[in-house]
């Protein structure tokens, strides 16, 4: 784990791995070893949560980075700029018809079975269907980095701090 | 001064730098153990909130010569302290209003 501890740091900004890296590490060992004589449960829900916690927080730095304010992403909930305001009423909505798409494949999956015993179902069931879903979200995460960090490297985000009319070799 | 409220985890970092300079996994202990074991920071989660902290100066680095580099302390600052005595009050505010409307709905 802490090989693979190392390697997820590196989807951090690098001066924010300059910053912080050796100290998360440090930490990171300390908190390995407490969980270390504990059950195979728990020690799984530590790795989950350190890998989710440097995934997520990854994507925090880079959006942070690319927008010019650390501020952007704050530490209050949903509190972005005015202009780029995300609505709790999104994430009701969302989880709302997220569960439904679920519900209905369900349903779907249980007429299937229903009327057409014996036939070989193309729906996968609905373990399967999350384990998709986590990998289809995993796969998007890694490609919205590669983005971002590609952004970052051709200095896009700086294009809005110019200002019209100043000398761009300044 | 920066937004409230606070999140939980920062509000628990923020109460655990309150008493002492702490650091990183002192901090993480800290919280769990504040929380009575239902906060556990990942260090994502932790040096994500110390990060945005000493952005917003609310913390600030101790610097101490003894101390090794992956075990640097962190204090509350003066404006850090003063937030969170506000963020303090907003709560308290809110718990008297809300016990108040609980015991006026059960008269």
């Amino acid at each position: 784990m802490p090989r693979f501890y190392r390697w997820l740091l590196y989807l951090y900004p690098s001066l924010y791995r300059r910053a912080y890296g050796d100290e998360m590490i440090s930490v990171f060992r300390d908190a390995q070893a407490d969980v270390s004589d504990g059950s195979f449960g728990e020690r799984i829900c530590f790795r989950a949560r350190e890998a989710w916690g440097l995934l997520a927080g990854a994507v925090q730095e880079h959006l942070s980075i690319i927008s010019g304010r650390y501020q952007l992403i704050s530490f209050t909930r949903f509190n972005m700029r005015p202009e780029f305001r995300f609505p709790r009423s999104t994430v009701f909505l969302m989880s709302i018809i997220f569960a439904g798409v679920i519900l209905a494949m369900e349903k779907a999956h249980t007429i299937q079975v229903k009327y057409a015993a014996g036939a070989g179902s193309i729906w996968p069931s609905l373990p399967w269907f999350l384990g998709l879903a986590l990998l289809f979200t995993c796969v998007t995460a890694i490609l919205v980095w590669g983005i971002l960090f590609a952004l970052g490297r051709t200095g896009a985000h700086r294009l809005a701090k110019i200002q019209p009319g100043t000398n761009m070799t300044n | 001064m920066e937004p409230l409220p606070l999140t939980e985890p920062v509000l628990l970092v923020l109460l655990s730098l309150a008493e002492q300079p702490r650091h990183g996994y002192s901090i993480l202990k800290d919280v769990e153990r504040m929380s009575g074991g239902r906060v556990k920071l990942s260090t994502g989660t932790l040096y994500g909130a110390l990060r945005r902290l000493l952005e917003g100066a609310w913390i600030e680095r101790v610097e101490e010569d003894e101390s090794p580099r992956d075990r640097r302390p962190y204090r509350l600052t003066s404006r850090g302290r003063r937030n969170l005595q506000l963020e303090v009050e907003r709560m308290r505010h809110l718990t008297k209003l809300a016990a108040l409307r609980i015991a006026r709905k059960e008269a």
